[in-house]
């Protein structure tokens, strides 16, 4: 090689570190949002052409809203009984697929009190774009 | 030296998560507010996007500007162009 290539090695070298931070945090944050409080409660959602329903950890069960109480955390077992959906709620960047034959799970927090769209996030039939419901989050 | 970025890369993409996955606490986690962590996730994303971005695209300009042909320093030919080397 007959010129020197210390530029290079730089140029390689801040662009692979940027890449390799790139991954670790998505990583990191993944796996940080990954661990469920202890004292989250279960929430069964199953999807189907074109509603949600929802069945809480006393049996009560709900369709098309979902009623929650501000501050306490939720761990979310997402289900479907078709084709594949997605569970949504926008507003608590809350996404999960809802697969046939498998269990997928996702939890948060309702930090403050109102009511919030849920949505259908994946394309599954003809009304998809209405297989909406309401979080309902009450006040402590 | 490439050898090394090979074993840093793999090392961070495979064996850490293995290890991780293998070996991981199951402790419960804290209370998060999941909206503030993701778009915080994508804010820091969207910055080392546009910073490599603007490395790579900085050089490709700072390469078409420098080695054009009406560049001040390409005036005479290279001893490689000449065939002087030889």
């Amino acid at each position: 090689m007959t010129h020197s290539t210390w530029p290079e090695w730089i140029y390689i070298g801040v662009v692979t570190a940027i890449l390799v931070w790139v991954g670790a945090d998505s990583w990191y944050i993944e796996h940080l949002l990954d661990k469920v409080p202890e004292d989250a409660k279960i929430i069964k959602v199953t999807g189907q052409q074109w509603f949600w329903s929802f069945e809480h950890d006393d049996g009560t069960k709900e369709v098309g809203e979902l009623h929650l109480k501000q501050g306490q955390p939720y761990k979310f077992e997402v289900m479907s009984k078709d084709v594949i959906h997605s569970f949504n709620i926008p507003d608590y960047t809350v996404l999960m697929d809802a697969v046939p034959g498998r269990v997928n799970t996702i939890w948060f927090v309702p930090e403050e009190a109102g009511e919030f769209p849920i949505q259908c996030r994946e394309y599954c039939g003809l009304i998809h774009y209405n297989m909406r419901g309401t979080l309902y989050v009450e006040g402590t | 030296m490439r050898n090394a970025y090979l074993a840093i890369s793999l090392i961070i993409l495979f064996i850490l998560p293995t290890v991780s996955l293998a070996f991981g606490e199951d402790k419960p986690g804290e209370y998060l507010n999941r909206r503030a962590e993701v778009w915080n996730l994508f804010f820091r994303m969207t910055t080392a996007a546009f910073v490599i971005g603007s490395v790579v695209s900085g050089t490709l300009i700072w390469l078409i500007w420098r080695f054009r042909e009406s560049h001040p320093q390409n005036k005479n030919p290279t001893k490689w162009e000449t065939g002087e080397t030889h």
